[in-house]
């Protein structure tokens, strides 16, 4: 124990005189650090000057109203050991909030609320959300404790518009709107009015199968983490973050169709004619701003997985910039469509002519799936392949789909032969 | 006539010039809609009674009262002055000025944006109809695709004080008065009455506020209005609350209060006990909108209140304030016109323009623990304020509530100088969710009054800089 002379601490700003105000204890009181002490008023300012030391006050210096140079024995403590007492009180707001709650919390428990209230987003967020028809209420928010920001609000309009035909992501005029005006009439314009044409012909052209097949993904998820890993080993973030199952499923396709020539292939019944192509440039649904684009990863079999993985994340960056040139979208001889990264489990693609098929990929989720007699879970995904039946036909799609399946539940067998 | 009722076809039509009705105009112009503008008193009329009898002409006597006020306060501290004089005369040419000037601004935007302005009274009757009588007594009707409904308040009378124009004056009255009255009784303690009754102390009358209610302010959170009564009673105002106003008797008003009846010294009597929508005279149940005994209009999220027809501004729910009805105006010109628009404001500040002036948005603590939130507050004394010592202002405070649960600015109540400007920071802090750390770690320029905030805020984090504990909420 040792007598501690506190002097009245310069407060700052060129103070050099305070007053008493209060004292916060008694002569003969045990303090402890942190405690409040006095409460004395500046030209400045009232500050509660905080206890410096647990111990014993033995004497106070002064009574309210009297004015004290800075520098002054404010009051002598016998201090205790030197230690700060940890978790003593603060003297801030927090404390006087924490005691005010107590009655607070109380009345909850009576009756409890739910944590009322509005969804948590800024102004601009609130009006993207009226546009996209998108109910704040069910947004899950991604920022500080449930904020909901923009791109929530995107990614639940993306979702809530899946639609089962390989638009992923339908653009602000086709999704449906909290409270539309009577007759309202939105133009055709731009990427919207290609999309419609174009699927149009589609689906009045094309007779259409689709083949659907269950796909264990245990392997393939397991896979996709090791590659992922060995990424960000390297050092290389921009990889693992293209190594989403797309360019997996891309590989597994390319290497498939070498084996299914059909698949790959284009129709001309003008001419009636099949052109098997040969070469294999992948298109790619990818999501932008105004609609669905499918932009082409150009000779995938003669690309490496990394290459196709950075340019398939390439091409949706510049999807979304509205940037895509013309020769990324040209000449696609097969399109993948993974609108499981939108949550939906099972689709049912539309195929673009003259292509002859639009591989499907579902979201990977854990099922209950029989594994030798027994109900055990594994995440699974589900492919929905369409094909055009004027060039296939159930067996020779569905020999194309078993191999694409085999590849992704043995996904080892991708790097079969490595280019 | 035999000819009957020919009516012009109108794509948009807006009742009223206000700033909700002048707002609407351009808003939907900007739409590429055709506006059509109904104003009663015309082009002189437009912007409303907020342009022509209220807002700003009130905040024009405040400015002069506070002047002639400051100079006297200052003279302790230097400013050398033999006496100030007011002529309400000369105030009156001035403000007559600045406010037709304001009004043919209001007119140009209207104009320039392609707003056809309708001089008359809009009645409806029909649901896609209204009928408008000009002042040449002519009736001209309107066929209306939309309609957007804005057409204000007025004071409401007291039974006993019918308003004369003379001696009883309802606000508009009191902003047209061409000398300070010796004496002045104000019967309604509220923002209005508060705002004139200030004014005309400072200006010299001799002012009593009658106030039924036990306190005034009655629609603000009690703990803000304090400073407000001790500065109204330090500028020589007799405040008698829980008193009502009975008559008037020669020289004097009669009240009734808790030390029973009483005679106040009132050369003039001004009554501000509120105002009410008008709608009576609209017509509207001929257009399908039945108004509730509160004689406002039911509308949406969209301020629609039937498919063709929206309302906005005072002659719907929600506070009587015009920054309120232009926010609206610019939802029912957007939802009539197609676009996906709502409502959805989380926080509409009021201000009150009284010495001190207050500044609030958002909620009370008591009103964010009974919407079920974590209220934390923190209060930052003006009197820690270097700024505000230096305009001679220590009563008052900007307090920060916060929601813990979710870590942001729900309310932000300031009483002090120019808190009406300073409360917007915290409108904003309030609709894009700043966390009070976000408010703290804001840089605030000293010496301000907007550090206020920031200190309040640290106040809250538990790291003031100029005061070192939150106070409770009505705490001295």
């Amino acid at each position: 124990m040792a007598a501690l002379e506190f002097r009245l601490p310069d407060v700052g700003e060129g103070i050099a005189t305070a007053e008493i105000v209060a004292w916060q204890v008694a002569e003969g009181d045990r303090v402890r650090e942190h405690q409040d002490l006095v409460e004395i008023q500046t030209d400045k300012a009232t500050v509660v000057i905080p206890c410096p030391a647990n111990g014993v006050i033995t004497r106070l210096c002064g009574t309210p109203g009297d004015t004290l140079d800075v520098g002054t024995v404010l009051a002598v403590i016998e201090a205790e050991g030197g230690a700060v007492a940890p978790g003593a009180p603060g003297n801030g707001a927090r404390d006087g909030a924490a005691g005010a709650d107590a009655p607070r919390d109380a009345r909850a428990a009576a009756a409890p609320a739910p944590r009322a209230g509005l969804p948590l987003a800024a102004p601009t967020t609130r009006r993207l959300a009226r546009e996209l028809g998108v109910a704040l209420e069910d947004v899950a928010g991604s920022g500080p404790h449930g904020r909901i920001v923009r791109e929530d609000v995107e990614r639940a309009a993306a979702a809530g518009a899946a639609p089962v035909s390989p638009a992923p992501a339908a653009p602000a005029p086709a999704a449906p709107r909290a409270a539309p005006a009577a007759g309202e009439v939105v133009p055709l314009r731009g990427v919207r009015r290609t999309i419609a044409h174009a699927l149009t012909r589609a689906w009045l052209e094309v007779p259409r199968i689709i083949d659907y097949r269950e796909v264990d993904a245990t392997a393939l998820q397991r896979a996709r983490a090791s590659l992922r890993q060995r990424a960000l080993d390297r050092g290389d973030e921009a990889l693992a973050r293209a190594l989403t199952p797309t360019p997996l499923v891309v590989r597994a396709a390319v290497l498939a169709a070498r084996d299914h020539p059909y698949v790959n292939a284009s129709i001309d019944l003008e001419r009636e004619e099949i052109t098997l192509h040969g070469h294999y440039h992948v298109g790619i649904a990818t999501s932008g701003p105004d609609g669905l684009t499918v932009p082409v990863v150009h000779d995938a079999d003669r690309r490496s997985l990394a290459e196709i993985a950075l340019e398939i994340a390439e091409l949706a960056q510049v999807a979304r910039e509205r940037r895509l040139r013309p020769e990324q979208l040209a000449g696609p001889t097969i399109t993948v469509n993974n609108f499981g990264s939108l949550g939906t489990w099972l689709g049912t693609p539309i195929v673009r002519p003259p292509e002859v098929v639009n591989l499907g990929v579902g979201a990977i989720r854990d099922r209950v799936v029989a594994v030798d007699g027994a109900a055990v879970v594994r995440p699974t995904l589900v492919l929905s392949v369409a094909g055009d039946h004027r060039v296939l036909d159930g067996d020779t799609l569905g020999a194309f789909v078993n191999q694409v399946a085999a590849l992704l539940e043995s996904p080892v067998l991708l790097f079969e032969d490595l280019r | 006539m035999v000819v009957g009722e020919f009516a012009d076809a109108v794509d948009l039509l807006v009742l009223g010039g206000g700033p909700g009705g002048y707002a609407a105009a351009i808003r939907a112009a900007q739409l590429g809609r055709e506006v059509t503008l109904v104003e009663r008193a015309g082009p002189a009329g437009l912007g409303g009674v907020c342009l022509q009898v209220g807002c700003i002409p009130s905040k024009a006597l405040i400015e002069l009262a506070d002047a002639a006020q400051r100079t006297r306060d200052m003279r302790d501290a230097g400013l050398g002055s033999d006496g100030v004089s007011v002529s309400l005369e000369r105030f009156q040419a001035w403000r007559g000025e600045l406010c037709a000037g304001l009004a043919r601004g209001v007119g140009r935007l209207l104009s320039d944006g392609g707003v056809r302005i309708v001089h008359g009274e809009a009645r409806f009757n029909r649901a896609d109809r209204v009928a408008v009588r000009t002042p040449d007594d002519r009736v001209v009707f309107f066929e209306f695709e939309h309609a957007i409904v804005a057409t204000g308040s007025r004071p409401v009378a007291l039974p006993g004080l019918p308003f004369d124009g003379e001696r009883v004056l309802d606000s508009t009255a009191a902003l047209a008065l061409t000398a300070v009255p010796s004496s002045l009784a104000v019967v309604g303690a509220g923002y209005i009455g508060l705002e004139l009754g200030t004014a005309l102390a400072k200006l010299g009358a001799r002012v009593t506020v009658v106030e039924a209610l036990d306190r005034v302010l009655p629609t603000v959170d009690a703990s803000l209005t304090a400073p407000v009564l001790r500065r109204l009673r330090a500028l020589g105002a007799d405040v008698r609350l829980r008193s009502t106003a009975q008559a008037l008797d020669d020289g004097a008003l009669l009240i009734a209060g808790p030390e029973g009846e009483d005679r106040i010294a009132a050369e003039r009597v001004v009554v501000a006990v509120g105002r009410t929508p008008n709608t009576d005279a609209l017509g509207l149940a001929e257009a399908g909108i039945d108004v509730g005994a509160d004689g406002l209009i039911a509308v949406g999220e969209d301020m629609r209140a039937t498919e063709r027809i929206a309302a906005v501004g005072d002659v719907v729910a929600g506070p009587a304030l015009a920054h309120k009805a232009t926010a609206e105006a610019a939802v029912a010109a957007e939802a009539l016109s197609g676009r996906p628009a709502a409502f959805d404001a989380r926080a509409i500040p009021v201000v009150i323009f009284t010495d001190p002036e207050i500044g609030s948005v958002g909620l009370t603590e008591g009103q964010a623990g009974d919407a079920g939130l974590d209220p934390v507050v923190a209060d930052f004394p003006l009197a820690a304020s270097g700024r505000a010592g230096t305009l001679r202002a220590r009563d008052g405070f900007t307090r920060i509530v916060a929601d813990a649960a979710t870590d942001r600015v729900v309310g932000v109540h300031i009483v002090g100088p120019h808190a009406s400007e300073l409360v917007a920071g915290g409108a904003l802090a309030i609709e894009l969710m700043a966390a009070p750390g976000d408010v703290a770690a804001t840089i605030h320029p000293h010496p301000t009054l907007s550090e206020g905030l920031r200190e309040a805020a640290e106040l809250l984090l538990g790291r003031p800089l100029h005061v070192a504990r939150a106070r409770a909420p009505g705490a001295a």
